[in-house]
C-alpha cells in the first residue's frame, strides 16, 4: 500500500499525481492494476509516460528473480556454521548454528537458556574471532559468568591474553521494551547495510535473550497490537539473518495447557513459524531433591535433523558447557 | 550476487529512514491509519508535516503534531544512542560490563552461606526473587537487607539507601530497630577491634536514627497502587540517587485475587517485570521481590511451586526458594546467571538488643557469623531477633 508521491520514481510528477488522484488512483497498486489506456484518456495524460512510469514502478516494487544455481552458489559462499562450543549441542544442531537462520532456545525458568546463550557468545567470540551482538531484555547478561566461561575454555596463558579482545567483540545492548528492541535492530541493519561494521570486524551472531520478555507485556487482556509488533519483530529478525548472513539466536519461554499438560513454546502459533530450528531445554529433577540437576536439550523443530533427538547438557559446574557424555540419540 | 535489499532506495541515508511506521510507539489505531494511508518510514511522516498529515489521514492538527513529536523524539533518541551519547549506559561491550561488575559491591545478607551461594550477596542491577511458605523468613531477610544496604563502604557495604514497598502490611518497624541496632553495634565492634580512622568517621553518621530515616517505606494496598508506585519509582530514584535497594515485599499478594481475566494479569505482571528491570539497570539498584508458594497438582503427586505462574518465573534474574525440611530451614538457589544451583541450611537466631551482655551461647554464634565464620555448617540469617529460641533445637 504505497501511496503515489512525487519523486517516487522519475517521470512521476506532482501534476500527474493530482490528476490520477482525481480519478481514484492513489496507490502504486491502484496504478499498476489499472487499465492505462483508459487512464490516459480520462486524465488526458500521455500513454507513453504512463507506461514508462509503470515499468519503473514494477521494477522497483517487484521481487528479483534468481535461479537455483545462483542461489546454491550464494549459499556456499555466504553460509557459515558456527560451533556453539558444546559438542552435544553441535550434534543436535547438525554441527552448529547456521547463518541466515533463526534458532530458538526455549525452556522453563532456570533451565539454562541464558547460560547456553553466554556459552555460544563466548565460543563465537573467542574461538572464531567473530563479533557478537547480545541483545539483553531480561537483565540476565552477566559478564563475570562470561569471563568464567572463557577461562574454562583454555588454560593456555597466551590465549588468556586474548580475553579482553574476545570480550570487546561482544557488544551488549540492553533493550527493555519492544520499541527499543526494534530500533536497535533497525540501527544494526542500517550499520550493516552501510558496511560501517567492516571497520570493526565482521558480525556473525545476534543473540536475543529473551524475545518473550518484550512481547509478553503487550499480549493478553484483549489487546491486539502485540501481535502486530511481534510480526514486525519476526520480519526484522528474518531479514537480518538472510540479508547479512547472520546467525540469530532467540530465547523463548514455555507454557502449559492447564497445570499438567505437556510443555509447549510460548507466543503461540504465529511465532512458531519464525525460528527454523527450535531447541527445548529441560532440567530433569527439581534441584532441591537432588544435588546435581541433569539438563537435557531436545530438538523440537529442525530443517535438517529428525526431531525428538535428545542430548545431555552440562552447564552447572561453575565452568562452561563442557563436553559431556552423549546419550544415544533417540530419533523418531 | 545478492538479493536486492528491500529498502534499496534508502540505502545510503541515515537510519532514521529505516524507522518503519509499524515500529513507532504510537497508538495502535493511529498506526493502522498511517499504514492504510501508505506511510512507511518515519522520514516520510516528518516530511509531510502536521498539516499535511492531518489532511492525509483525517485526524486533528493537534493529534498530528503530537504524533510527529513522538516520531521526532524517537529519531533523535536513536541519534543520541550512538557511542558517547546519553544512551551509553544501555550499550557497551562485554569488557566494559565486566569491569563494571567487578567494581560493583554486593549487599551482604550477614549469612555467610547464603552470601556464598549468591556469589557474595544480593547483586546490584539484578532482580532477586525470594519465594517461600509463610513464616519461613522472607520478610525478615528483606528487612535485614534494608538495613545492610546502608553499611558504610569502609565496612564492606555499599552505603546506600533502601526503598521498601509493602503490599501485605508485614513490615514491622520495631523489628527493623532491633536489626539496625545490632548492625550498628556490630560495626562498633569491628571499629574497636581494628582502630582505623575511616571506621570511626563512618560510624559517626551510622546511627540507628540515620538508618531508619533512610528506609523509604511505601504501603500499597492493591495491585493498582503497586503498579502506580513502580511506574513512579524512577522519578523518586532520580531524586534519591543513593538508593541501592528496592524491596517489594509481596509481589504475589495483590495479584492473587481480583482477577477474572488471567491474560490481563500476565500482561500486567510482565510489564511490571520489565519496569523493574529498567529500574535495576538504570539506577544501579538491587531489586528484591518476595513471592508466595502455591500447590501444583500433578498426575501422581502435588508439589509446592512459586506463585504467579510459569511465565513469571522468567521475571527475576536470581531466584531463591526458602523451604522447610522438617524443622530445618533450607534455602535453595534455583536460578542464577552466575552461580550454580545449591541448597544450604540456615537459621534465624536470637536477638542482641543494645546493652545486652554476650553471655548466651547462641548470641555468640551470631556474632561469629558477622566475621564470616560458620560453625556446624549452619548460618544465622540475622543478628537481631526477638524470638529467643526459634531455630535452635
Amino acid at each position: 500500500m504505497v501511496v503515489l508521491r512525487a519523486g517516487l520514481c522519475p517521470g512521476l510528477t506532482e501534476e500527474m499525481i493530482q490528476l490520477l488522484r482525481a480519478n481514484g488512483i492513489r496507490t502504486v497498486v491502484d496504478f499498476v492494476s489499472s487499465d492505462l489506456e483508459n487512464v490516459a484518456w480520462k486524465c488526458s495524460l500521455s500513454y507513453k509516460a504512463l507506461v514508462a512510469v509503470r515499468r519503473v514502478l514494477l521494477a522497483q516494487f517487484s521481487a528479483f528473480p534468481a535461479n537455483g544455481a545462483d542461489l546454491y552458489e550464494e549459499l556456499k559462499s555466504s553460509t557459515a556454521i558456527l560451533p556453539t562450543g558444546s559438542p552435544s549441542l553441535d550434534q543436535l544442531l547438525d554441527s552448529g548454528l547456521y547463518t541466515g537462520e533463526v534458532t530458538e532456545l526455549m525452556g522453563a525458568p532456570g533451565s539454562g537458556k541464558t547460560q547456553v546463550c553466554l556459552g555460544i557468545a563466548a565460543s563465537v567470540s573467542l574461538g572464531l574471532k567473530q563479533h557478537v551482538l547480545f541483545l539483553d531484555s531480561t537483565g540476565g547478561f552477566t559478564a563475570s559468568r562470561l569471563y568464567q566461561m572463557l577461562r574454562a575454555q583454555t588454560e593456555d596463558e597466551e590465549e588468556q591474553a586474548s580475553f579482553p579482545g574476545a570480550l570487546q567483540r561482544i557488544q551488549v545492548v540492553r533493550v527493555f521494551n519492544i520499541y527499543e528492541l526494534l530500533s536497535a535492530l533497525q540501527e544494526l541493519r542500517d550499520r550493516l547495510s552501510q558496511q560501517v561494521v567492516s571497520s570493526v570486524g565482521p558480525l556473525k551472531l545476534v543473540v536475543l535473550d529473551s524475545v518473550s520478555a518484550v512481547i509478553y507485556p503487550l499480549l493478553g487482556g484483549r489487546q491486539s497490537e502485540g501481535l502486530a509488533l511481534m510480526m514486525q519483530l519476526s520480519k526484522e529478525l528474518k531479514t537480518l539473518a538472510r540479508e547479512f548472513s547472520l546467525a540469530v539466536v532467540v530465547t523463548n519461554q514455555v507454557t502449559r495447557d492447564g497445570s499438567t499438560g505437556p510443555l509447549k513454546p510460548a507466543l503461540g502459533r504465529s511465532w512458531s513459524f519464525v525460528p527454523s530450528t527450535r531447541l527445548l531445554l529441560e532440567s530433569r529433577e527439581a534441584p532441591w531433591e537432588k544435588a546435581t540437576t541433569q539438563r537435557v536439550a531436545s530438538l523440537a523443530k529442525s530443517p535438517r535433523q529428525p526431531t525428538g533427538v535428545q542430548v545431555e547438557l552440562d552447564i552447572g559446574n561453575g565452568d562452561v558447557l563442557e563436553p559431556s557424555p552423549v546419550t544415544p540419540a533417540q530419533g523418531l | 550476487m545478492r538479493h536486492p535489499f528491500p529498502y534499496e532506495h534508502f540505502r545510503n541515508k541515515s537510519f532514521v529512514f529505516f524507522s518503519l511506521v509499524g515500529t513507532l510507539p504510537l497508538a495502535p489505531a493511529l498506526r493502522s491509519r498511517l499504514a492504510a494511508a501508505g506511510f512507511q518510514t518515519a522520514q516520510e511522516l516528518l516530511d509531510t508535516g502536521p498539516c499535511g498529515l492531518s489532511k492525509e489521514i483525517g485526524i486533528s492538527r493537534e493529534e498530528a503534531l503530537e504524533a510527529l513529536q513522538v516520531v521526532r523524539q524517537e529519531c533523535h533518541g536513536d541519534a543520541a544512542r550512538t557511542p558517547g551519547g546519553s544512551g551509553a549506559t544501555r550499550k557497551c561491550t562485554a569488557l566494559e560490563l565486566l569491569e563494571e561488575e567487578q567494581t560493583q559491591g554486593f549487599i551482604i545478607t550477614f549469612c555467610s552461606a547464603l552470601d556464598t551461594i549468591l556469589g557474595g550477596g544480593v547483586q546490584l542491577t539484578k532482580i532477586t526473587e525470594i519465594c517461600g511458605a509463610p513464616g519461613v523468613g522472607k520478610t525478615q531477610l528483606c528487612m535485614q537487607l534494608a538495613v545492610d544496604v546502608q553499611i558504610p563502604e569502609c565496612f564492606g557495604g555499599v552505603a546506600g539507601e533502601a526503598v521498601f514497598v509493602d503490599t501485605e502490611g508485614s513490615f514491622m518497624v520495631d523489628r527493623v530497630v532491633d536489626i539496625a541496632a545490632a548492625c550498628v553495634r556490630h560495626c562498633h565492634l569491628i571499629a574497636e577491634a581494628q582502630q582505623e580512622e575511616d571506621h570511626r568517621e563512618a560510624l559517626e553518621t551510622f546511627s540507628l536514627e540515620n538508618i531508619l530515616s533512610h528506609i523509604y517505606y511505601f504501603r500499597c494496598r492493591d495491585y493498582i497502587e503497586l503498579l502506580a508506585q513502580v511506574y513512579l519509582l524512577p522519578e523518586f530514584l532520580s531524586e534519591h540517587s543513593k538508593v541501592r535497594l528496592v524491596v517489594i515485599d509481596g509481589i504475589a499478594f495483590p495479584f492473587r485475587h481480583d482477577f477474572e481475566d488471567l491474560s490481563l494479569r500476565t500482561r500486567l505482571l510482565n510489564g511490571l517485570a520489565q519496569q523493574l528491570i529498567i529500574i535495576a539497570n538504570d539506577h544501579k539498584t538491587a531489586v528484591v521481590l518476595t513471592n508466595q508458594m502455591t500447590t501444583r497438582i500433578g498426575q501422581s503427586q502435588s508439589t509446592l511451586v512459586p506463585a504467579l505462574g510459569e511465565s513469571w518465573g522468567h521475571a527475576a534474574t536470581v531466584r531463591l526458594i526458602f523451604h522447610w525440611d522438617n524443622s530445618q530451614r533450607l534455602a535453595t538457589l534455583y536460578k542464577s546467571p552466575s552461580q550454580k544451583e545449591s541448597t544450604i541450611p540456615y537459621d534465624i537466631t536470637v536477638s542482641i538488643p543494645l546493652g545486652w551482655r554476650f553471655t548466651d551461647g547462641s548470641t555468640l554464634s551470631a556474632v561469629k557469623e558477622f566475621s564470616g565464620k560458620s560453625d556446624k555448617g549452619l548460618c544465622s540469617l540475622s543478628v537481631a531477633f526477638q524470638l529467643p529460641s526459634e531455630g535452635k533445637q
